[in-house]
This record gives structure tokens, sequence and C-alpha cells, in this order.
């Protein structure tokens, strides 16, 4: 990988951390267990590895923002996620914080061309 | 499948030990239910290349399991600012006062080669200890600080309580050697090492130039000046030639604007030969007497102490000129470094 591809790598995973947290917050108002969010983000065109979107779930959940319970599904103990109370509020004002950055991107980028 | 039971147990081992469990059964539950949609959609079992080309996606299963630890840092980003400035600090002045206790301690006691050579060696355990130092005082913060930030706040954060007309004023003048140099301060200084030149070639003749009235007293004198120092005194000339030889051509080529870094670091490196030169001579006679024989019993003593003052102060000259040089030498490829750093930005 040369320096250019390997600062591209970097910054485009920094870009993503930040929005992938967005994106399974707004798919988890509904409840999902880690499988099922996984393809359910994916059909909407936004491919999480397992190794990153598993860890940040006990994340998210660790940080009062998701609930979890197990529960048994085709014959199977699954481990279904869904948004806190605290995490409600704070999706809604991510979301609020994201349109505001997107709205100005946008605005930045139509200016320049 | 035994092979998914492998990777399970692989990933298990590196896991924390009080959540293994929970998070085995999750893992096993969400890769099974993807083995399984997996197998529906070819319509059979997986081959044993298919789902070892399946789990190596997924991921080794110690980077996987490293994904459930929290981000843990020796000096995490909030301390590092304090930290790196601090261990900048500790090393500057560490370095200071060790050069200092070195030297008195050489010139107090006999000053050697031996001694010098020691001091030298010493340099990198005392770099690495205070570093070592500094950076577990730091790790201590940061440990403090992330396990109990309520009652250590002041730790986990730089201090808002500071005011911007405290900060120091603005330096004015750019650092010496950094200003560009003018065209007559670049001819001024020829003329200038020109005129030195012949000074000193002149001085042997007229030794007046060099002691005044004291010249008189050199014929009369029962001492002479030992080989070695017409040897040292030539090297001295060349060097000098060198110097001005260099800033001619720089004057030729138009280039006299810059500093002249290499070119007084490369007079600096060859002007420490002369000075070892002066380390060969036997029992550092530097002074002889000009009538041994005869004047041996009562000017003995006076030729021994004259030596070894000039040995000590010698030797304190040639480890002052080996410091400063490796000093400038690690800024000067500090500045490529950075300038290199910034190029690529």
């Amino acid at each position: 990988m040369t320096i250019t591809e390997n600062l591209f790598e970097n910054l485009r995973l920094e870009l993503r951390r930040g929005c992938l947290t967005l994106a399974v917050l707004a798919q988890l108002r509904q409840e999902h267990y880690g499988y099922t969010l996984r393809k359910a983000l994916a059909k909407r065109g936004l491919e999480i590895d397992e190794s990153t979107l598993y860890p940040l779930l006990r994340r998210l959940e660790a940080q009062g923002l998701l609930t979890s319970e197990w529960r048994e599904e085709d014959k199977r103990n699954k481990r279904f996620y869904r948004l806190s109370g605290d995490g409600e509020r704070i999706f809604a004002q991510l979301l609020g914080e994201w349109q505001a950055i997107n709205a100005a991107i946008h605005l930045t980028i139509d200016n320049i061309q | 499948m035994e092979l998914l039971d492998r990777y399970l147990q692989a990933v298990r081992k590196h896991l924390p030990w009080e959540r293994q469990d929970d998070i085995i059964a999750e893992l096993r539950a969400n890769l099974e239910a993807q083995l399984e949609d997996k197998e529906a959609e070819l319509g059979r079992p997986l081959t044993a290349g298919e789902a070892e080309e399946w789990l190596k996606q997924i991921g080794p299963p110690m980077q996987v399991a490293a994904r459930y630890y929290p981000q843990q840092y020796l000096i995490g980003p909030a301390v590092f600012p304090t930290y790196w400035f601090v261990l900048r600090l500790a090393v500057f002045w560490v370095m200071v006062a060790y050069s200092i206790g070195v030297a008195v301690q050489i010139a107090v006691r006999s000053p050697s080669w031996a001694s010098v050579f020691e001091g030298v060696l010493r340099v990198p355990e005392v770099l690495l200890t205070t570093a070592a130092s500094v950076t577990l005082i730091f790790a201590a913060i940061e440990f403090m600080a992330t396990r109990y930030p309520g009652r250590w706040p002041a730790l986990a954060a730089p201090s808002g309580d500071w005011t911007p007309s405290a900060l120091p004023l603005v330096e004015k003048a750019a650092a010496p050697g950094q200003k560009p140099r003018s065209y007559a301060y670049a001819v001024a200084e020829l003329i200038f090492g020109c005129l030195f030149l012949m000074w000193l070639l002149l001085v042997p003749h007229y030794p007046y130039l060099l002691l005044g009235p004291g010249a008189a007293y050199l014929h009369g004198s029962p001492f002479q000046l030992a080989p070695v120092l017409v040897q040292f005194y030539w090297w001295v000339v060349g060097l000098n030639v060198l110097q001005l030889g260099w800033r001619v051509a720089d004057l030729l080529r138009g280039r006299w604007q810059g500093p002249p870094l290499v070119q007084r670091k490369t007079v600096q490196a060859l002007g420490l030969i002369p000075l070892l030169l002066l380390f060969t001579v036997r029992d550092h006679a530097w002074i002889v007497l000009r009538h041994p024989a005869l004047d041996q019993a009562r000017y003995g003593g006076a030729v021994e102490a004259i030596n070894k003052a000039i040995y000590l102060g010698a030797s304190i000259l040639c480890a002052l000129a080996v410091l400063q040089l490796l000093w400038e030498m690690a800024r000067m490829g500090l500045n490529v470094y950075r300038k290199r750093a910034a190029a690529m930005r």
C-alpha cells in the first residue's frame, strides 16, 4: 500500500467511524440481533465487518445507548438490541448534528463547483 | 461445524475472562445464522475451503477478540501534549546538568581521555532513565485520571485557567543562522577572514602580533614549543584557507544568502583533528625546555605545571567542541526531517 493509499484508508476509516455509530443507532430504533442488523445495514448499502459491528454493539450498550435481552428465536438463543431512552435522545441530537454537517458540506461543495 | 468451533475457541482465549461466555455465545449465534444463510443460498453445506475462506474474512481470532476491549493507552491524548512537553524539557535540562557535572568531575579528578569517554558512554543510560521516569510518572497520572475522573479532573484535561495576555511576546528576531545574509555581510566576512589569515601567517615571524611586549622575553626564555604545536598551527592555517575558499566559491556561485551551515559544521568537525593531534604527544609535553640538560632541575617543575594546565584546558575544550558538534548535528538532522515531513504532508 502506498503512502497516499494508506493516508486515504486512514481518513476513510475516520470518516466512517462516526457515521457507523449513527447508522447503527438509526437501525436499532427497531429491534435486531447482531446478524440481522448487519444484513439490514448491508441492504441499505452500508457494509460493516462482523469484527467491527459486534463489539460496537457491546460498547453502545455499555454506554447506555442500547438495551439488550437474550431470547430464543428459531431454536437458537440470540441477543436482541434496541435503542434505550437515552439512546433515542442522543440519536436525535446526533442526527441533527449530522444533518447540519451534511448540509454545510453540500453548500461548500456547491459553492466551489 | 468443527472449524467454527475451533475458531470460536481461539477467539475466546483472547477475550476478557469475565465476559468470555457471553461474548462467545453471542458471536456463535451471529456466525451460525450467517452460516445458515450462506448454506441456504448455495443449497449445500460449505466445503472446507469455503469455510476457511469465510472465517479468514471475519479476521484473525486475536484481532477479533481485541475489538471487545476498551481502547487502552499508556498515556492518552488529553495528557500526551503535557507529557511530551515535560519529556523534552526534562531530557534537555538533565543533559545540561549531566554535562556540567561530568566536566567538573573530570576537571577536579585526574583529567584523562578515559574519563571523557566514560562520561560520553553513560549518556544513553542517563537519557533512557530520564525518559523512563517521566513516562512512568505520566502513565500513573493517566491511570489516576482514567480511573478516578471525578476526583482528578485537572489531570484528565489541560487547565482552562489561562489568559491569552499571559502568553510570551512575539519573537521579533529570527534565530541566528536563519536570517538571509546580505552580499555586503558575506563580502565583509571574506575580508575579515583574509585579514585574520594574514595575521595568523605573520605570527611565527612577528610574535609581537600575538604576545605584544611579552614577545621580547621569548628569546631569552628557557622554554620552547614542542614540534606538535607547529603541526597544530598549520592545521589551523589549513582550516582557515578551506573556509575562505568555500566562502569565495559561495560568492562566485551566488549562494551567499543561505546560512553556511554545512560549511560551518565541516570546519567544526575538521577542527577536532588538530585538537586530537595535541593529545597524541607523549606525556602531553607541549612546552619543552630549550636546554633540558641545563635547565631540568630549575624549570622542570614549572614546565610540568604549565603542560598539566594546558592539558586540562584542552580536554575541556575538546569535550565541549564534541558535545556542541553532536548537538548541532542532531538539530540539523531534525530540521532536515521536519522539512521532509512537511513536504510529504
